[in-house]
């Protein structure tokens, strides 16, 4: 991992009527990691993920303290637009990230970038580079209103792509989907997890997350409680429990086993090191 | 989806006639001219003329059935209604000249001039502004409706605005949609008299309005993400240009501006029809 993208120090906000929704919130995000925030409902989380691009509080006001650094630049000194190059946001429902001014998927995608003044050959090469990345490539004449859920998420995550932003967040971009959308967005997620894109993702299917975040932060009543590695987080089920977060399937099932039975498994988070700790067990090659 | 969802599919149909090709701000100049001329004149027969010609181009584009549609349920019964109201002596101030009397139970009730005239004319000048209006909007491909304007000048901002509202109103159909099922799953009247109908229908507003309310917020953050206030020149992906096709075209309406202003000249403004003149 590389220098920090994202530098958050002691940041608290409150909206103009709601009081201490975000309070005292730190931590970093280095090139190349992903960051999952997990959390009950009401935790903070999206406008922890609007404070990233500037939207907290440029665009909603209310009271801010803190710092909020996002490549090198000071959330609080520069426009959303500004930033906008800078840290690409996905919102939950797909529908929202659409401009409403193009009638196919190639316009939509070229929507950012024409609003940034970026030149048209330009456009042009970003729009079927993006397109082709979250793979709905054959499908940019189509009309983004007619694509599934997932194909609509993947779309939302394209149009941000091709402004090729430093950090990508997405704010429960799996919320709204049916399994197969989930499943064709996440396929998307660990693809440019993989290439080594900088992701902060607010995820409430934690199995998938434990498949590809590096860190993970717990967020309650605008507070982190837990921010450390996957595992670190993941792995201690009672925290999670008391703050209202399922944890994996296979990591409570693992720790009731040793906690009741008595046995001594290693903690997994991934139904993969479940898999290599109970086959061991068993003795199963 | 919904029905009115899939509206957003396509705005503008996407077939390529030359009334397609041709240059957004020649078709909006047609609209503006037409609509200008049948308020100068005072002539039914010239705005059928102008909504005949305005139905020729719209059916060589392949967009004739929704305008005749819009004309169907708007003009017609307009001019069914209006005229017996102005033509019979029913109170049209303006009636002085008799063309004909319609015997009724015993009676002559005469028919006026003047108020057939203006039941006809008005509604005609509507529906040519109607027809030539769509006719420009259903035949311009959003991206270069959005090039022509933006080559008029018109502000960014106000441009997005315009279109959004066009797209904004088949997504608030739908979403009364939902609203009103929603309702009527909560018991919702639908079997009472339209007095109570239009009271009960009152439930479907606030739920409607916050939830307009809060579409327009969320694409205002969406837009703001993407960059929309970005102090920068918008690129746009179609470049609006004039081709040979739409000299042509508006030479044609020159060359018609000319010859109805030497019929005005000398006919007069009424010259087919022969109406005299009331106010309007």
């Amino acid at each position: 991992m590389g220098e920090a993208v994202v530098k958050v120090e002691n940041l608290t906000y409150s909206y103009p009527r709601r009081e201490n929704v975000l309070v005292n919130v730190s931590f970093e995000v280095k090139k190349g990691e992903v960051l999952g925030i997990i959390g009950p409902n009401g935790a903070g989380k999206s406008t922890l993920c609007k404070a990233l691009n500037g939207l907290v509080p440029h665009f909603y006001g209310g009271r801010i303290g803190g710092k909020v650094v996002v490549a090198g630049m000071d959330t609080m000194k520069h426009t959303v637009a500004e930033l906008s190059t800078k840290v690409g946001l996905v919102f939950q429902d797909p529908e929202d990230q659409m401009s409403g001014l193009a009638l196919t998927v190639y316009e939509e995608v070229a929507f950012g970038l024409m609003m940034l003044g970026f030149p048209r050959e330009e456009i042009d090469a970003r729009v079927r580079d993006a397109i082709k990345k979250v793979g709905l490539g054959g499908l940019e004449g189509r009309s983004p209103f007619e694509l599934s859920g997932g194909q609509m998420q993947r779309l939302a995550i394209a149009t941000v792509l091709a402004i090729k932003p430093e950090i990508l967040v997405l704010d429960e971009p799996t919320a709204q989907l049916d399994p197969i959308g989930k499943f064709e967005v996440f396929s998307v997620i660990k693809k440019l997890a993989e290439e080594g894109s900088t992701i902060v993702v607010v995820e409430h299917e934690i199995e998938e997350l434990a498949t590809f975040a590096d860190n993970i932060l717990l967020l309650d009543e605008g507070r982190v409680r837990a921010y450390g590695s996957a595992r670190e987080v993941l792995e201690k089920v009672d925290q999670l429990r008391k703050y209202g977060v399922d944890p994996p399937s296979v990591t409570e099932l693992t720790y009731i086993l040793n906690k009741e039975v008595g046995t001594d498994f290693e903690i997994p988070i991934t139904i993969e090191e479940a898999y290599k700790i109970y086959a061991e067990a068993l003795g199963v090659s | 989806m919904g029905i009115s969802l899939s509206l957003l599919k396509r705005t503008a149909v996407e077939v390529e006639t030359f009334v397609q090709r041709l240059d957004g701000r020649v078709k909006f100049l047609y609209f503006i001219w037409a609509s200008i001329l049948v308020y100068i004149f005072y002539d039914f027969i010239l705005n059928l003329i102008f909504i005949i010609v305005t139905l020729l181009l719209a059916i060589y584009a392949r967009v004739a059935k929704p305008i005749a549609m819009t004309l169907l349920v708007i003009i017609v019964p307009w001019i069914a209604i209006a005229t017996p109201i102005l033509s019979l002596p029913l109170g049209f101030p303006w009636n002085k000249t008799i063309i004909y009397y319609i015997k009724f139970a015993g009676y002559e009730i005469p028919v006026y001039l003047e108020g057939l005239g203006w039941g006809i004319t008005w509604p005609l000048r509507i529906g040519v502004c109607i027809s030539t209006a769509m006719l420009f909007y259903l035949t311009t491909n959003q991206a270069r409706l959005v090039a022509t304007m933006f080559k008029m000048k018109v502000p960014f901002r106000f441009i997005y605005m315009l279109i959004a509202t066009f797209q904004l109103i088949p997504l608030l159909v739908d979403e009364a949609n939902t609203i009103f099922q929603a309702q009527l799953s909560r018991g919702l009247r639908t079997d009472v008299g339209i007095i109570k109908k239009l009271y009960y229908y009152l439930a479907l507003v606030i739920p409607l309005t916050l939830s307009a309310l809060n579409r327009v917020q969320i694409r205002a953050i969406a837009l703001e993400s993407r960059g929309f206030s970005a102090p920068v020149t918008k690129t746009l992906m179609y470049e609006a240009e004039f081709k040979w096709m739409d000299w042509i075209f508006l030479s044609t309406i020159i060359v018609a501006t000319i010859v109805l202003a030497y019929v005005y000249i000398t006919y007069g403004y009424s010259p087919i029809a022969g109406l005299e003149y009331i106010w309007g």
